[in-house]
């Protein structure tokens, strides 16, 4: 979903807990050139928000890069 | 459903009187939740000057405010100069790279940074006092 939404990101999904709904996504991506670090996550949680709102996940941590053009 | 106008005023008015205002779980004393005693740590250790703000006893209502104001429904939120710099991932991103002490106007403190506050470290805080809503 993440990727679908940032053409060109590399994407890193860890599950934190071992229960598959406490996540750490790590994402790479050239559309966060120039983007405010608080943009970047609203990016992101834009992307997953259908999966945070049916509690499929429960927890989402953001590490944001901005990857070169 | 639309945000509680009266909520979203007051914490409003919070924002705009707080340079520096963290929206928590719990209290600075007393923190109910492991992300907001870690950014309570980062704050403390930069001895910055905050205001904060318990959401628990609104937090439902507190969400649906701070997601009309900010775009953001989690807690805890940063606020500086009247803007959500962000949660508890980007205070501590920003705090490594020395970035937040940067945008606060405070220097970086010696050392490498610590994601815990270290409670031996004598140094008081200076604090506002933590702001109640009630609704």
């Amino acid at each position: 979903m993440i990727a679908a939404a940032l053409p060109g990101a590399s994407v890193e999904v860890v599950d934190e807990t071992g229960g598959g709904d406490h996540l750490r996504a790590i994402v790479e991506a050239p559309q966060f050139d120039g983007v405010k670090t608080i943009d970047q996550h609203r990016m992101i949680r834009a992307a997953v928000k259908p999966r945070m709102d049916d509690g499929a996940i429960h927890a989402l941590s953001i590490t944001t890069r901005v990857a070169a053009r | 459903m639309a945000a509680n106008p009266e909520l979203r005023e007051q914490l409003e008015q919070a924002i705009a009187a707080n340079k520096v205002l963290l929206l928590m779980k719990g209290t600075p004393e007393m923190p109910r939740c492991g992300f907001s005693m870690r950014s309570v740590g980062v704050l403390e250790q930069l001895g910055v000057e905050y205001g904060a703000i318990d959401v628990l006893p609104a937090m439902g209502p507190l969400r649906e405010v701070t997601g009309e104001i900010s775009d953001w429904q989690t807690f805890p939120q940063l606020y500086v100069d009247g803007e959500l710099l962000g949660g508890c991932d980007i205070i501590e991103e920003m705090h490594a790279s020395g970035e937040l002490a940067e945008t606060l106007g405070v220097s970086q403190p010696e050392g490498e940074p610590q994601t815990q506050a270290d409670s031996s470290d004598s140094r008081a805080p200076t604090q506002s006092p933590p702001l109640q809503i009630e609704t």
